[in-house]
């Protein structure tokens, strides 16, 4: 049983805290290719996916190093979606779903037993394809929404939010209508909403599931900016069937196939290798176009 | 799964073959220019200074059509290394044209003597063979993208160099009887000969990295 002191320390461990510039420069140190995570970083060991007897994933190991942008690509179906929802717990909300493995971040295990669900989503952030504010909410109230829901304290919200829709690209072009409604937003706008409220619980990883798929060129392009300049601070993983996308965006790619079975991670590498030298002929003809 | 994306693979083999039909251009070009050089025939000296022009607007036309298919496919890993090693091939087989054309304007500018003296006729000779032969494997190795035969092409140049080495080796005997200005012309022509195999090899690693993504260790 947690004591009150405890408890009120647990609670200001969640509580928002402006990241330093050496937090900063510790993210760029060590986001040389091919270097590990030094501990702040996220691993999944041996991950198996169902959807009821459906084996939907089998046996994925990656290391997301912190500071770094993942890319995840491949075929639908085979497994992408899945796996970025077994990160953050949201795979077992589906009926019947089921995982095995373990998805550390900082070196704990999010599936052991006793883990608040609620803090790890605060840890691991996500973004949809579609964008999702809250209609009725006004823009502020968007991006603070998460801080309510989850019940943290801050102690300036204004500059929290400015902070946010700064970090998702958006405080320029909103600044002077806070209060107006988040689905008067562009749906571009709307997206950077939801990273800025994605943003605003400070999480560690962001998730982002075809964040683009459903913006116009013009968005897409703010938004893969949004990403590179995030990526100084956090740990991304981002779904796309664009490759181009992948190709600008990520320092890693990890490329998935299912050949029937389950999905499977076929081969991960620095993104240039992946799109210049891949290993596996299965990842050149996917990157080349030849099928899927 | 479904192979996808001919139209792109058609846009990839026309690049090859049209650089194949390039290297044969060269290969006629540099033969040309040897027998002129040999035979002191000014009219096709000209011939190979005018053909140059084509080489050079060929090799145009075809580094146009990469960057076309460059802007417009968005190509990667083996993709992407064919097309840019294409364009540097493209430029190597420009240079070799440039290095015939060359041969061609020293016979012009000798005519109606011979550049060549006749204890060197047996070398120069060589070397127009040597590189001859080496323009014929550089065609196949582009042609079949066939990394074996790629690393042999260093072999066909070391005969070229080994020419070179001989040729220089008279030019610099003390009692050289032809005088200044037919030692230059003939270091030249060496040297020509000499880069043009070079050139050669050189796309031949091309290929060599285009197929296995590293380079060569030869």
């Amino acid at each position: 049983m947690m004591t009150s002191h405890e408890n009120e320390k647990e609670k200001m461990d969640t509580t928002v805290k402006p990241s330093s510039l050496a937090d900063v420069a510790q993210s760029k140190s060590i986001k040389t290719p091919g270097t590990r995570a030094m501990g702040t970083g996220l691993e999944t060991r041996g991950v198996h996916a169902w959807f009821g007897k459906h084996h939907a994933l089998s046996n994925i190991s990656l290391d997301f190093a912190a500071g770094t942008v993942t890319a995840l690509i491949g075929p639908s179906g085979c497994g992408k979606s899945t796996f970025i929802r077994t990160i953050n717990r949201m795979h077992e909300f589906i009926p019947g779903a089921a995982m095995a493995g373990e998805v550390l971040l900082d070196g704990k295990d999010v599936y052991a037993p006793g883990t608040d669900v609620t803090k790890i989503r605060l840890q691991i952030g996500m973004v949809f394809q579609k964008p999702n504010p809250f209609p009725s909410m006004t823009i502020g109230e968007n991006v603070l929404s998460g801080l309510k829901l989850a019940q943290l304290k801050v102690e300036n919200k204004d500059e929290l939010l400015e902070e946010s829709l700064e970090r998702a690209g958006l405080w320029s072009e909103v600044k002077d209508r806070l209060s107006a409604h988040g689905g008067s937003l562009s749906g571009g706008q709307q997206q950077r909403l939801c990273i800025a409220r994605a943003l605003a619980v400070r999480p560690q990883v962001l998730l982002m599931d075809e964040p683009c798929s459903a913006l116009d060129p013009g968005s897409t392009l703010r938004i893969e900016e949004t990403i590179r300049h995030l990526s100084d601070t956090m740990t991304i993983i981002i779904v796309t069937h664009n490759m181009q996308q992948a190709a600008r965006v990520s320092d890693y790619t990890a490329f998935f196939l299912s050949d029937g079975g389950p999905g499977q991670m076929i081969e991960v590498a620095p993104t240039s290798e992946i799109f210049s030298r891949p290993q596996d002929q299965r990842t050149e003809n996917y990157v080349t176009g030849r099928f899927g | 799964m479904a192979l996808i994306r001919s139209v792109f693979q058609d846009e990839l083999d026309s690049v090859s073959q049209s650089l194949v039909d390039l290297t044969e251009m060269v290969s006629i070009s540099m033969s040309k220019a040897t027998r002129a050089m040999l035979t002191r025939d000014l009219k096709l000296a000209e011939e190979v200074i005018a053909e140059d022009e084509k080489i050079d607007e060929y090799q145009h036309e075809i580094d146009n059509r990469i960057i076309d298919i460059i802007a417009r496919q968005q190509p990667v890993a083996s993709d992407l290394r064919a097309l840019v090693t294409a364009l540097r091939m493209g430029s190597d087989l420009e240079r070799m044209g440039d290095l015939a054309e060359h041969v061609a304007k020293i016979t012009r500018l000798r005519h109606p003597d011979s550049a060549v003296p006749v204890e060197l006729i047996q070398t120069i000779t060589a070397m127009g063979e040597a590189a001859e032969k080496i323009t014929i494997k550089t065609g196949v190795v582009i042609a079949t993208r066939d990394t074996e035969m790629a690393i042999q092409l260093e072999k066909d140049d070391d005969v070229m160099d080994k020419l070179h080495r001989e040729l220089i080796g008279v030019l610099i005997e003390p009692n050289w009887p032809h005088g200044i200005e037919s030692a230059i012309d003939l270091t030249l022509l060496g040297r020509y000969y000499e880069r043009y195999a070079d050139h050669a090899v050189s796309i031949s690693r091309r290929v060599y990295f285009l197929v296995t993504g590293k380079y060569a260790s030869l």
